[in-house]
């Protein structure tokens, strides 16, 4: 059903309501894109960190490590790394991925791509940032205690997480902290899930949605339904840690039944394979839409792609047993969740020969989103083949716990929801902001971060073959790590080259928001609804509700005669001579 | 159907959805923990007395029904008589919240702690997560003897949305009840 219940809220007039607790979806989507830029910058320092210690063990990080661990002549302690690591992956999946790609995309683009005047519930949608930004500040306060932050990894599993392995409120700030982010997700899902059902415009059938919607509709419906999971083991490892029971611990008392620690993988994993698409989907839903637009050509097979990011999502729920192969299961459930990972490959190489369908004999336009879309389909074509050697029981054997894990799960889900991330702000900034970034700067800063980022992921890849485990401080005291010396050091010094080029876009973004090129409406020259309108938009999105009467990728129409190559969904479609 | 009552019923259909999951999670965990117990509860403990858990069976039970008649009430537009029934709901949805202090206590007080395994974590853990969820209703009913203060063609769907939460959370109890007292 769409079209209808479209209020025009009043404007706001003041600082507070215009800027901090705004209901306005376009200011919330700006909120979580700062939120999320910053956290990108706190996760990839904590990243540094990391790989400094692993090229260049018992030496003091450069410049800051003095200011950072004042106790260890600037060298990052052990415990301090177990910590970074811990809080590295947390930040980067839930506070900077999650507001980016979901927050911010989602708010942003869900309204104005289906013709509506805001989400359908927007005081829930500004309760939803709030949320998330006092998560952000129990995590970050976290890093302040005595005994420091949370350092049991990212999927905190026990006994590392029980008060055993990580004494001190750390671990319990992060689980609160993880809570807290779940009810804004939850809230977030249900506006996005509601929005897309109740508020397209007139016309607008399901399939004549962008493709960036289908995935960030998908991304909420998972969302709304695996992030409880992730709720509830939080709250009971939280009752483990402060209330004393033991859902968690095993052999705590033998007399009356203990609990037990795998468990929780299996509450984490039911939740944290879904996860993985809910990172992604927004991403894929993206390059789909860009790549049409900058080869100008339709999306070969719209309606596959979306059904085939539809079937991935129905998939991700039933197969996380693969990321616990090496923990006793039953080789009947190995050989089940192998085979049903598997099956995943089917849908994804459906949407992924689309890709390559779309781009195919198109008039490619080189343009910043259009390079680090393409940037997406090489990082994903290979976190994605990699994933067949860990959804493979035999080989996942060998390769569970190193860094190859670490490889494909950064190429799938940090390179490839990154670049699709780049893709998104350098697409829509002229639309949010109403001028447009440095485009040379944006070259540049697409080779700064292809390069090195394949150099980091690509090595992450070769060491983990080479048997190097993830997790351990200094792996070269063992003889037979050694030789993986060398790349270890090529993979940091590709990460300090990525983060450097980062620069490049953190200073075109603020450039750009105040000297930037005035936008026009349509900079691309796309026909999707948000670019009918002024650059950037009005208060309330759209003065009349357009009505959609075609796709969103129509290009290359050869009937077409206003010197245009594509069309507006506002427009019929443009018929040959009968 | 109106578009915001189409909006209404989706977000909360999403709503009891998620909240469905949190509580699905706890019941898997607890299919678990007794299909690897050797027997249970564990040697040693003693099963839960059922009277206190019956009794807030009862209250919850009624409470739901009133609900129920609540916007049956606001339906037929009697605010009156929908703001005695929610009096009503309000009462029993507390006398519910005492019996499980009751429970809470009692079990305590025969000595089963907090602390005693899991088969204590598992009553302590999932009725406290259950009240929590419960004492959110009794706002959402607070709230709602505030919406019917003023007319408002939004109070039906509104008495409907608090209602839908209420009865969902009935019907976790009485699964809780099962699965954890009776069995």
């Amino acid at each position: 059903m769409s079209g209808g219940y479209n209020e025009i809220h009043p404007e706001p007039t003041t600082f507070w309501s215009k800027y901090i607790i705004s209901f306005d979806h376009k200011v919330i989507a700006k909120q979580f894109l700062w939120y999320g830029i910053a956290f990108l910058g706190i996760g990839g320092l904590m990243a540094l960190l990391i790989r400094w210690t692993l090229a260049y063990p018992g030496e003091a990080f450069p410049v800051i490590g003095h200011l950072l661990f004042p106790n260890s002549a600037g060298i990052v302690p052990p415990d301090s790394y177990a910590m970074l690591f811990t809080m590295h992956g947390t930040i980067m999946i839930f506070y900077a991925i999650t507001p980016i790609l979901i927050g911010a995309f989602g708010n942003y683009c869900i309204p104005l791509m289906i013709g509506a005047r805001d989400m359908a519930f927007p005081m829930l949608n500004m309760l939803s940032f709030w949320f998330a930004f006092l998560s952000g500040l129990v995590l970050l306060a976290s890093l302040f205690l005595p005994l420091g932050a949370a350092a049991g990894g990212w999927t905190s599993y026990p006994t590392l997480s029980t008060m055993i392995g990580s004494p001190g409120a750390g671990q319990t700030l992060w689980c609160v902290a993880i809570f807290l982010f779940g009810v804004s997700s939850t809230m977030g899902a249900v506006n996005y899930v509601t929005t897309v059902i109740t508020l397209r415009a007139p016309g607008m059938g399901y399939f004549d949605m962008p493709l960036t919607v289908w995935g960030l509709w998908l991304t909420a419906i998972l969302n709304a339904i695996f992030v409880p999971v992730l709720g509830a083991g939080v709250i009971l490892l939280t009752l483990d840690r402060v209330m004393g029971t033991t859902f968690f611990l095993a052999g705590a008392s033998a007399t009356s039944g203990s609990g037990d620690p795998v468990l929780f993988q299996h509450v984490f994993w039911i939740f944290g394979h879904p996860e993985v698409y809910i990172l992604i989907l927004p991403a894929w839903g993206i390059v789909s839409d860009l790549l049409s637009f900058f080869s100008r050509k339709p999306a070969f097979g719209a309606k596959a792609t979306a059904l085939s990011m539809t079937a991935v999502s129905v998939l991700s729920t039933i197969v996380y047993g693969h990321h616990m192969f090496t923990t006793q299961m039953s080789p009947l459930l190995t050989q089940s969740f192998m085979t049903l990972t598997m099956t995943i490959s089917i849908p994804s190489a459906i949407f992924f020969a689309n890709w390559l369908g779309t781009i195919w004999k198109g008039s490619i336009r080189f343009d910043s989103p259009m390079l680090f879309s393409l940037g997406v389909v090489f990082v994903f074509g290979l976190g994605g083949l990699t994933g067949l050697h860990l959804g493979t029981v035999t080989t996942d054997l060998y390769l569970h716990d190193t860094y190859f894990v670490v490889g494909h799960f950064h190429y799938t889900m940090a390179a490839s929801v990154l670049l699709g991330g780049y893709a998104g702000i350098y697409f829509w900034f002229p639309k949010m902001f109403g001028r447009m970034m440095n485009e040379t700067m944006a070259k540049i800063h697409f080779w700064g971060t292809m390069i090195p980022l394949n150099g980091i992921f690509f090595g992450m890849l070769m060491v983990g073959y080479g048997g190097m485990h993830r997790r351990i401080y200094n792996p070269f005291v063992y003889d037979s790590l050694k030789r993986l010396m060398p790349i270890n050091e090529m993979i940091t010094i590709s990460a300090i080259l990525m983060g450097l080029f980062q620069i490049i876009f953190v200073i075109n973004f603020l450039w750009s928001l105040y000297k930037g090129k005035k936008a026009v409406n349509n900079p691309w020259n796309v026909g999707t609804l948000e670019w009918t309108i002024p650059s950037p938009p009005v208060h309330h999105n759209y003065d009349v509700i357009p009505v959609v009467k075609c796709g969103p990728h129509e290009f290359g129409n050869p009937n077409l005669k206003n010197g245009r190559d594509f069309q507006y969904q506002t427009e019929e479609l443009v018929q040959g001579p009968a | 159907m109106k578009r915001n009552e189409l909006q209404n019923n989706l977000a909360m259909t999403v709503v009891l959805i998620s909240a469905a999951m949190l509580f699905v999670t706890l019941f898997m965990g607890y299919a678990v923990y007794r299909s690897s117990a050797d027997v249970w509860p564990p040697v040693g403990v003693a099963k839960v007395s059922l009277w206190l858990p019956f009794l807030s069976t009862i209250f919850i039970s009624i409470s739901s029904w009133y609900c129920y008649q609540v916007r049956l009430s606001v339906a037929k537009n009697d605010i009156s008589a929908a703001k005695s029934q929610l009096w009503l709901t309000t009462v029993l949805g507390l006398a519910f919240m005492l019996a499980q202090s009751g429970l809470w206590f009692f079990m305590k007080s025969s000595g089963v702690f907090v602390t005693s395994g899991i088969f204590a974590s598992v009553m302590y853990g999932f009725t406290w997560i259950h009240a929590v969820h419960v004492v959110l209703g009794l706002f959402a009913l607070g709230y709602l003897r505030w919406v019917l203060r003023t007319p408002s063609p939004y109070i039906l769907q509104k008495t409907i949305n608090v209602e839908k939460f209420w009865h969902f959370l009935g019907v976790v109890w009485v699964v809780m009840f099962i699965g954890l007292f009776v069995f």
